[in-house]
């Protein structure tokens, strides 16, 4: 798995792209949607190498406390002026309301090609960058709000392992989210999605990546990869409740939801 | 459904039965020790609340995803007025109880269950009241109220409920008629409806069941929204708005037998219309 995504790193956002027709994007925006943290969340994203997730949390993050702000200037109406000077200040250092995002990936050259990213598209603050395995994590417990895991899942040797390790470092009340491809039950599509897949992607990989036996790789594990309702059974064996899964473009890509209570 | 892993099996309660099955299935596929010990050695972290039943812990911590959700609301009440109806104030309320913020995505992102939850909670609050009343009345500790009076006092009670929360009032009101969320507002209302007229008695009001509903939940809606806009001192428009609807309402019944009976009462009705519109 390691030197297939060593291999992959740097073109791996070009490759998801036009695998996915740009619709991938789509699906972490409805990831963060779904999500819908306010200021001040911690977030762990694992297998997040290029930082996609990161990033669109940040965005959202950033509205929503633009939007805090703007509420509460509104009833400052029978505020001194000395009083308003210092809310804005306070304010103005803190255009994330203390939200933070840890992204960690087993690959060094994932991250490095996050970081290069964030540094370009300029975010500055609330990122970290860590070196990590999703088995184990190098994080103590009860710490993150909300632990995602976008199209990683899969590569995972010991899923169950990597499941109780999410629980274990989510607070109680924490959320974990799972975003990941899936089965596709409508017969139809599913004969179209498979021609698709094992057809046209790995000549794709070859085009673009020069390397075509690590998305065939990728579509086969894909297919080995369990059901919604079997990776859910697996979500609650490792102690989270509430348990529940969306299906996105008739489950060609799921996004499954627990919480530690 | 809560997994009842834990000694609560002993337990014996009907809901646990169906859920020992999986259980059992799933403890096979465990590579770890078995459920009953399982959980306590997964978290052995100090005094951490604990929402499910832990392997030692017994039933008084014991506690089902609803109930936890009935307290994540409740808790997040306090934070209406300052947040609104929203995911946000459902966020507060669960940090307050020592859970992340992330357990407000349990809801929905519109604030509707905690809308709804708050509603449910005055009516049942509403409903004590009534059945206190009642009891007094049956020790004869005080006197049967006139229907007239007790549907004002009744409504009233209910509305000053909404007094702390008057100003993102209108904000809920909006959620309780989305689409997705009229059939339980719907319920709701209803409900506390027949309950007023439950305790009020059956009066010789001579109204059909139908339009005794359909004339206090008028009574009720129409007050409700004068409510929102009244800036009076201690609500008293509002209240005497209720007043006069009520009064309308007794007259409108009086007119009501009278058409029964004779048929010079017709032309009564048509005052009585007349005065309920020119008021």
């Amino acid at each position: 798995v390691y030197q297939v995504f060593e291999n992959v790193a740097k073109k791996y956002d070009v490759m998801n792209d036009s695998m996915t027709l740009g619709i991938h994007r789509v699906w972490k925006d409805i990831l963060v949607h779904k999500m819908n943290p306010c200021p001040g969340t911690l977030l762990l994203d694992v297998a997040g190498g290029t930082g996609d997730i990161a990033f669109r949390f940040i965005n959202y993050v950033r509205s929503v406390r633009q939007r805090q702000l703007q509420r509460k200037l509104k009833h400052h109406q029978n505020l001194s002026w000395q009083e308003i000077f210092e809310s804005y200040q306070k304010d103005e250092f803190n255009p994330l309301g203390d939200s933070q995002v840890v992204v960690c990936d087993i690959n060094r050259e994932m991250l490095k090609v996050g970081k290069q990213k964030a540094q370009h598209l300029g975010y500055s603050e609330g990122l970290s960058w860590v070196l990590g395995n999703a088995e184990e994590l190098p994080f103590d417990d009860d710490k993150f709000d909300v632990y995602t895991i976008a199209f990683g899942i899969r590569n995972v040797t010991r899923i169950d392992l990597a499941l109780q390790e999410a629980y274990r470092v989510l607070k109680p009340g924490g959320r974990f989210l799972c975003l990941e491809f899936s089965h596709v039950s409508n017969p139809l599509l599913s004969r179209l999605y498979d021609l698709y897949s094992f057809q046209v992607i790995p000549v794709l990989g070859e085009v673009i990546a020069g390397d075509w036996r690590s998305y065939q790789y990728l579509v086969e594990s894909i297919r080995q990869f369990p059901p919604q309702e079997e990776l859910k059974a697996m979500i609650e064996d490792a102690g989270f409740f509430k348990v529940d899964y969306e299906n996105l473009n008739f489950g060609i890509v799921a996004i499954h939801s627990g919480f530690k209570l | 459904p809560l997994r009842a892993l834990h000694a609560s099996a002993a337990l014996g309660r009907a809901s646990d039965e169906h859920r020992n099955e999986p259980l059992s299935s799933s403890s096979q596929q465990h590579f770890d020790s078995p459920p009953a010990g399982h959980q306590p050695e997964q978290q052995p972290q100090g005094p951490r609340p604990s929402y499910t039943g832990q392997g030692g812990q017994e039933s008084e911590d014991y506690e089902s995803e609803e109930q936890l959700q009935h307290r994540i609301l409740t808790a997040a009440l306090e934070f209406v007025p300052e947040h609104g109806w929203t995911a946000e104030a459902i966020a507060e309320g669960a940090k307050t109880l020592g859970l992340s913020v992330a357990a407000a995505g349990m809801f929905h992102s519109d604030g509707s269950e905690l809308v709804l939850h708050f509603v449910s909670e005055c009516n049942s609050k509403l409903c004590k009241l009534l059945e206190q009343e009642q009891k007094q009345v049956q020790l004869g500790e005080a006197e049967k109220k006139p229907v007239d009076e007790f549907l004002r006092d009744a409504v009233e009670a209910r509305l000053r409920m909404l007094i702390p929360y008057i100003e993102k009032w209108p904000q809920a009101l909006s959620v309780l008629l989305l689409p997705r969320n009229i059939p339980s507002s719907l319920n709701l209302l209803t409900s506390m409806i027949d309950d007023i007229w439950h305790y009020a008695g059956d009066q010789s009001t001579d109204f059909n069941w139908y339009t005794r509903r359909a004339v206090l939940t008028g009574i009720y809606n129409t007050t409700e929204l004068v409510m929102m806009q009244d800036s009076s001192p201690g609500f008293e428009d509002t209240w005497r708005f209720l007043r006069n609807r009520v009064a309308d309402a007794m007259t409108m019944s009086n007119t009501a037998s009278q058409v029964q009976s004779t048929g010079e009462a017709v032309v009564q009705g048509l005052m009585g219309a007349a005065v309920t519109v020119s008021n």
